[in-house]
């Protein structure tokens, strides 16, 4: 990544116009120009000037920046350029009027700025970055360019340093009260509790820095995990490149599903359309062409939208294919200004994190209330009142639940650790939150529940139907030869010779069948038959091809034969195919194809379909050679019916069924019948026993929204379907107020990803679009992770209400302690050290530990979270108020029974002090579920054993080493004292569980 | 018993939505026992605006597509408008598959007395069946007349002698009676659907009812043998509402077995609530009313009375009819008891027994385009067009003359 930094280059004062900006580039400069801002005649007026100097290569002025950006010779020093800049502002500010003058009117040639590349000749582009349409770049020149301009990337805006955020704790208010304490300790002569507190908010500082860099580093590395590769040609080869590795001048390819990674003039389009919407908010494709574009007079520079040789960063391309030359990378692509006019942004923060802030500010004032309550009250009862001073600022540090958005954030960056071991990749912060409360899932059919692998499973002709496993063909128990039966090796040859998948033979015997999966099948059968393909279709030379269209649900190709003979062969929907059919062969003879028959062709077709199987007609016939170009499909012979299957992906059947015992209902999106849909759904028991349902509608842009969103709240399986109307599913449910995760691979099927609150794409197949817009992607391509990715977005949903819930009732039964034994006139039960150690001890590690919970184990047995549910309901309150009076009257009643036996003194407070802290720990062990712990096993949380463990232990050390005993001014205690401390400790835990729903 | 009075019975096109609806059901059965004599099923079926619901429970070898049957009905039937089309319409199907059971497989033509007997009805059901001298099918003459004005509405449509019409439309008659007997015409009334004028050249309104009452009514009424015509005082509504543009399920929404008059006897009769489309053989609610019919249709053809309603009611568990009342209406040449005991003795109105007598589960098979869609529009009963029906056979003439011969 690079960073932009403000640098300052011994600027010499006579510069008064430009400041320079970043200059450590060779060659490269970016300066700042007063009064650039949005004053455009200058802006051309620079551009003009500069870019006829000898030295200066391009210009290119931001008028909402007042940036400009110079390349220029790389002997010049960037000072030098400032200087010519700077006496062109200056010129042109004593007169503007005749610089303007000065200016030629715009032509392509003389002025385009380096900017205009849609208005230049391909030859001249070529020429100019060194390139060639042919070879592309040279490796040397690749490694020089690169070092000249950079790698290919954004620069991001600059995550906060660890610095930042470590200065950044020390700007909080409670530092600043702490602070403030500690100043007063010195002033009054406590030295040691002034370093006492410093000490603290020393320590608070470190675990924050701790927490909140780590966090904010594994958040900040979400964008950058989907990295996707380019295609190229260098020194004259193709090839596989980062995108990052992209320089100027490379020769670049383009086809359908792959994202435009640098700026490029098009050097040649084939029907290539791009969508563009992220540039320029349009939303149809558009389409581009190579063909160079004439300045536009009138309306001055052809707007982005309209230069139509040009393609730019971030699109995609969803149609044709092209070669393009870059001619911008990283920053100086359009969508890199844009993303520096942007400037900085800020990091996402969840709806969950806005809640919790919300909930903090809330309590802040809440607790400084309160403290202002007790420092009142102290006061009147005569307390001195600079340990009244003390203690309230303590109790509003130790009460202030300042950490909980902290809390959401580090909980959130340990589960995308967790899952991205599991091989999920999570790519937007919201998308954890949505994970948990997912209540939908809607999946596509082909490639997520199957397989997307083909195989023929059987081949029917002339009422005999023969099955395919395992490479042999078998017709009632008995293997048949395929070269001893005319009819069936007929099947198998027009199958393959009607067929464009290639087969690359190795030397090493194997092969490798390259095609569409359905016509791959066909090959791997007729190789299965032992045909030699590579023999057959030299034996047959294939003349003409004519492919399957919208309307034309079949593929017809004519071979050679001999030199006046041709022969056609024909595969396709077995109707369509029927249709051009009149006779057919029977016991080697031809008869005619009568009414009954085709109707038993039709019903072996439906019934085979209704076993889920992909149906193919095969006829042939014979022609002239004379006339292949006009040959009309009519009058062929029917040879017979080949089924087809795409297996269901093993361990798919136990997901739906996890899906569905978590609460999530399952949703099928296929292009395919009815039929095909129903034995796949019927099988995955996607309806869970209830009537299945499907919608099958190619037209669901004709339903009313309402029907719509009515309907799929219903159906399980969507038949039909183009990927085109998958967001209109994912709408139609969020209408009804779903919350729906979505998987998808392809260009169509990325708005629905974008819309769905969880989108899926696959990390294998799939286009890097779809990966790029999706919020999840499972990288080994198994939905299986999906449900791991549930359960650990449901976890960390409840750890981070375990957490809060935990910070919110310790802090404040510290409150309500401090509050009643003020009221009550029962002293200081806590003094500010104490408050502070509480801080510090009780509410970092359990919290932090409890946010590391291990999933509990019904978690994927109960179902979704409401997505209304509110991260602390008005229940929680009420559950967090009770808890927190048990542990304060518990604690309270501690403090009775020492002022009884010891009066008001610190051996009282000791008693206070170390039952509130035992029992705050001991209630983290309640806050580890909002179920009664007996009632269910929980896995062990070891972090949360650490913790207090460590936190008792830490607690110990503080009444034996007579140091700490100092600091915090506390007594050795007696065994009658440390058992009214074990029973004050473990009372609220009995009560608390006792009371739990 | 009342004798003089008025009777108005309607019929609608194929293209009504109810009736789509019921086309659709029972193209479904016909797939099914197509491929499988010996499926079970029961198919609902409900159109409204561009959206068709097939609910469908089923036992079977195999399954159909049922978007597809749906479509080809749809396209069929004619809707090609952009409101209501069979490309576009969107079809949601629930479908609830029972695990298939042995015994279904039985085939009736192969067994024995006893064994026919032991397989009972599987719902409590009263049917009826009808037949009268008003016609020379024996049906009642205002619902036969509605179905000639609806088969001549379609058929004007389709020979595109009337090429602006669409598919959905309803037609009524009334007949005056005297006597128990159609005396004069009353009125016509005939609704039929046409494109908006935007699209093709639709003629103005006077144009469409002279066009319907030339084309359509004129038409039907040509055939000198009808016992009555429209005379100066029959009242011919056409559209009397004003022009209905586009009609069918855009416009209305449709159910299976709404409209059980006209699939029987125009409400002339009784008829069973229960809806005769959608269901396989093996339910008695659809084939013992043609069971009835038949034992009715030959009673009148025999000469024993000139009108006749036989009741048919079955109890779960037991194969034949607890029940069967005979109704002659004081036309009977021998009183309704012989008759019913007649029927008892030499009628077959055990379901296997009716399935087998009248070949229920293989006519699909047989027959072209299906067998039980043809008979989900213009009535399942009285239906001379579509070759053999076999409850519309006469073939128990002899046996029932037999009976009253020797008098």
């Amino acid at each position: 990544m690079k960073k932009i930094h403000p640098i300052d280059l011994n600027q010499p004062r006579e510069l008064s116009f430009v400041q320079i900006l970043h200059g450590t580039v060779k060659g490269r400069c970016r300066y700042k120009v007063q009064g650039l801002f949005h004053a455009n005649k200058l802006k051309r007026y620079l551009e003009f000037h500069l870019s006829v100097h000898k030295d200066v290569n391009s210009v290119r002025a931001n008028l909402v920046t007042s940036n400009i950006l110079v390349h220029f010779h790389p002997s010049k020093q960037a000072i030098e350029i400032a200087t010519l800049l700077n006496q062109l502002v200056r010129d042109y500010h004593q007169n503007p009027q005749s610089a303007i003058k000065q200016l030629p009117q715009r032509n392509g040639s003389s002025v385009a700025s380096s900017g205009c590349w849609h208005l230049k000749e391909i030859e001249t582009i070529l020429s100019e970055l060194n390139t060639s349409k042919e070879t592309g770049l040279s490796n040397s020149a690749v490694q020089a360019n690169l070092r000249e301009y950079g790698i290919n990337a954004i620069a991001e805006t600059e995550p906060r340093s660890g610095l930042s955020i470590f200065i950044d704790y020390f700007k909080s208010v409670p530092v600043a009260l702490l602070s403030g304490a500690a100043l007063l300790s010195v002033l009054t002569g406590g030295i040691a509790d002034a370093i006492v507190i410093m000490g603290v908010v020393g320590i608070n500082a470190i675990l924050g820095y701790a927490t909140e860099s780590h966090s904010e580093r594994i958040i900040n590395s979400l964008k950058n995990f989907v990295n996707p590769s380019a295609w190229v040609i260098r020194d004259g080869q193709l090839r596989e490149i980062e995108t990052k590795d992209l320089v100027l001048g490379d020769i670049l390819l383009l086809q359908p599903g792959c994202y435009v990674p640098a700026d490029a003039r098009l050097i040649e389009a084939e029907r290539l359309t791009l969508d563009e919407s992220a540039l320029t908010g349009e939303s149809l494709p558009v389409s581009k062409q190579h063909i160079t574009l004439e300045p536009n007079h009138n309306k001055g520079a052809v707007p982005l939208a309209e230069r139509r040789n040009m393609v730019y960063r971030g699109t995609f391309a969803t149609g044709g294919q092209g070669r393009g030359v870059v001619v911008a990378t990283g920053n100086l692509t359009e969508m890199g200004q844009i993303q520096a006019l942007v400037g900085e942004t800020k990091n996402p923060s969840t709806p969950m994190e806005r809640q919790l802030e919300q909930a903090g500010g809330q309590l802040v004032w809440i607790s400084t209330a309160v403290c202002g309550l007790v420092f009142t009250l102290g006061l009147l009862r005569g307390y001195g009142l600079l340990e009244m001073v003390k203690t309230s600022i303590s109790l509003a540090v130790a009460a202030v639940p300042e950490g909980l958005p902290t809390v959401a954030t580090t909980t959130f960056a340990l589960g995308i650790l967790n899952m991205r071991r599991q091989k999920v990749l999570v790519r937007r912060l919201e998308a954890i939150e949505a994970l948990g409360s997912v209540q939908v899932i809607c999946l596509d059919k082909t490639g997520t529940l199957t397989s997307n692998r083909m195989s023929v499973l059987k081949l029917c002709w002339d009422g005999r139907d023969v099955d395919l496993t395992d490479g042999c063909f078998w017709s009632e128990n008995h293997e048949i030869n395929p070269y001893q039966c005319d009819e069936l090796l007929k099947l198998i040859h027009i199958s393959a010779l009607c067929n464009d998948s290639q087969v690359n033979y190795h030397p090493n015997g194997t092969y490798v069948i390259d095609g569409s999966s359905t016509e791959n099948a066909l090959m791997e059968m007729a190789i299965a038959a032992g045909v030699d393909v590579k023999e057959l279709n030299s034996k047959y030379p294939r003349l003409v091809t004519h492919h399957r269209s919208e309307n034309h649900n079949l593929m017809a190709t004519i071979h050679q034969i001999h030199e006046s003979a041709s022969l056609i062969a024909v595969k396709g929907n077995p109707s369509e195919v029927l249709d051009h059919c009149s006779t057919r062969m029977l016991k080697g003879q031809l008869v005619a194809l009568s009414e009954t028959d085709k109707q038993g062709i039709k019903e072996q077709n439906e019934r085979m379909a209704g076993q889920a199987l992909r149906v193919l007609g095969v006829a042939y016939g014979q022609g002239e050679t004379s006339d292949v170009n006009s040959v009309t499909l009519s009058h062929l012979i029917w040879v017979g019916l080949v089924a087809m299957a795409d297996p269901i992906r093993p361990g798919v059947k136990q997901t739906i069924r996890n899906f569905h015992q978590a609460g999530i209902n399952t949703m099928m999106i296929t292009g395919d019948q009815s039929p095909t849909a129903y034995a796949i759904a019927k099988s995955l028991n996607l309806s869970q026993e209830e009537p299945l349902k499907i919608l099958d509608s190619t037209e669901l842009t004709d339903l009313s929204p309402e029907v719509l969103s009515g309907l799929c709240e219903r159906v399980h399986v969507f038949s039909r379907i183009s990927p085109a109307h998958k967001l209109q599913i994912v709408q139609a449910l969020q209408q009804r107020g779903f919350v729906v995760a979505m998987t998808g691979d392809g260009i169509n099927d990325t708005p629905a990803l974008k819309a769905a609150e969880v989108g899926i794409a696959m990390g294998h197949t799939g286009t890097d679009v779809a990966r790029e817009v999706a919020d999840v992607v499972l990288q080994d391509d198994n939905l299986e992770t999906m449900i791991i990715a549930v359960s650990q977005g449901r976890t960390i949903y409840n750890n981070i209400r375990k957490s809060v819930h935990f910070l919110l009732s310790t802090n404040l039964s510290e409150i309500m302690v401090m509050l009643l034994a003020n009221t009550g006139g029962l002293g200081q039960p806590l003094n500010a050290m104490q408050l502070l150690w509480l801080n510090l001890v009780t509410d970092i590690f359990p919290g932090l530990a409890l946010a590391l919970e291990a999933p509990e184990p019904d978690v994927l047995r109960v179902p979704p979270r409401s997505p209304d549910e509110p991260i602390i309901k008005s229940s929680d309150f009420q559950r967090i108020l009770l808890e927190s009076t048990s542990l304060s009257a518990s604690a309270l009643t501690a403090y009775g029974y020492g002022i009884w036996r010891y009066g008001i003194s610190p051996h009282a407070s000791t008693i206070a002090f170390m039952s509130l802290v035992s029992g705050q720990l001991l209630h983290a062990l309640s806050c580890r579920s909002s179920r009664p712990l007996r009632s269910h096993r929980l896995p062990s949380n070891p972090y949360l054993t650490t913790a207090l463990g460590g936190s008792f232990a830490l607690q110990w050390i503080s009444l034996a080493v007579p140091g700490l005993r100092n600091l915090l001014h506390v007594t050795p205690i007696n065994a009658t004292d440390g058992l009214v401390i074990g029973s004050s400790a473990i009372l609220p835990l009995l009560i608390n569980e006792g009371t739990k729903p | 018993m009342k004798k003089d009075f008025m009777f108005i019975s309607e019929s609608v096109t194929p293209g009504h939505p109810d009736k789509l609806c019921d086309q659709i059901s029972d193209a479904i059965v016909d797939r099914f026992l197509r491929q499988d004599p010996y499926s079970r099923v029961v198919t609902e079926c409900a159109v409204a605006t561009a959206i068709v619901f097939i609910a469908a429970r089923f036992e079977s070898d195999t399954v159909v597509d049922f978007p597809k049957i749906a479509r080809q009905v749809i396209k069929q039937v004619g809707y090609e408008q952009p409101s209501f089309s069979a490309k576009t319409c969107s079809i949601v199907t629930s479908l609830q598959e029972n695990s298939s059971t042995n015994h279904r497989h039985f085939d009736e033509r192969q067994l024995s007395d006893e064994e026919i007997e032991s397989i009972p009805v599987k719902n409590q059901a009263t049917v009826f069946g009808f037949a009268c001298q008003q016609t020379p099918v024996l049906m009642p003459l205002p619902i036969w007349l509605a179905h000639q004005l609806a088969k001549k509405l379609t058929q004007v449509r389709e020979d595109q002698s009337l090429p602006y019409l669409t598919p959905d439309g309803k037609t009524q008659v009334g007949i005056e009676y005297q006597d128990r007997l159609p005396h004069r015409l009353q009125s016509i009334t005939i609704t039929a659907s046409q494109h908006p004028s935007s699209v093709t050249d639709s003629p103005n309104f006077q144009q469409f009812q002279r066009d319907i009452r030339e084309g359509v009514i004129e038409a039907v009424f040509a055939d000198d043998s009808l016992p009555v015509k429209p005379d100066n005082h029959t009242q011919i509504f056409i559209n009397p509402d004003g022009p209905l543009f586009i009609g069918g399920p855009a416009v209305h929404s449709g159910l299976t077995g709404r409209k059980n008059a006209i699939d029987t006897y125009g409400e002339y009769s009784r008829h069973s609530g229960a809806a005769l489309s959608g269901k396989d053989p093996t339910r008695i609610d659809r084939i013992g009313a043609y069971a009835a019919r038949y034992a009715a249709k030959n009673i009148v053809a025999a000469g024993l009375a000139d009108e006749c309603e036989v009741q048919l009611s079955y109890s779960i568990g037991i194969a034949r009819p607890i029940s069967i009342q005979v109704q002659t209406f004081g036309t009977g040449k021998i009183s309704d008891a012989s008759l019913t005991e007649i029927l008892e003795k030499h009628f077959e109105f055990r379901l296997a027994g009716i399935i087998r007598q009248f070949n229920l589960r293989f006519l699909p098979d047989f027959i072209k385009g299906g067998f039980y869609k043809k008979l989900a529009s213009y009535g399942h009963v009285g239906r001379t067009d579509l070759g053999l029906i076999p409850w519309e056979e006469t073939d128990k003439i002899p046996l029932l003359q037999s009976f009253v011969a020797p008098k």
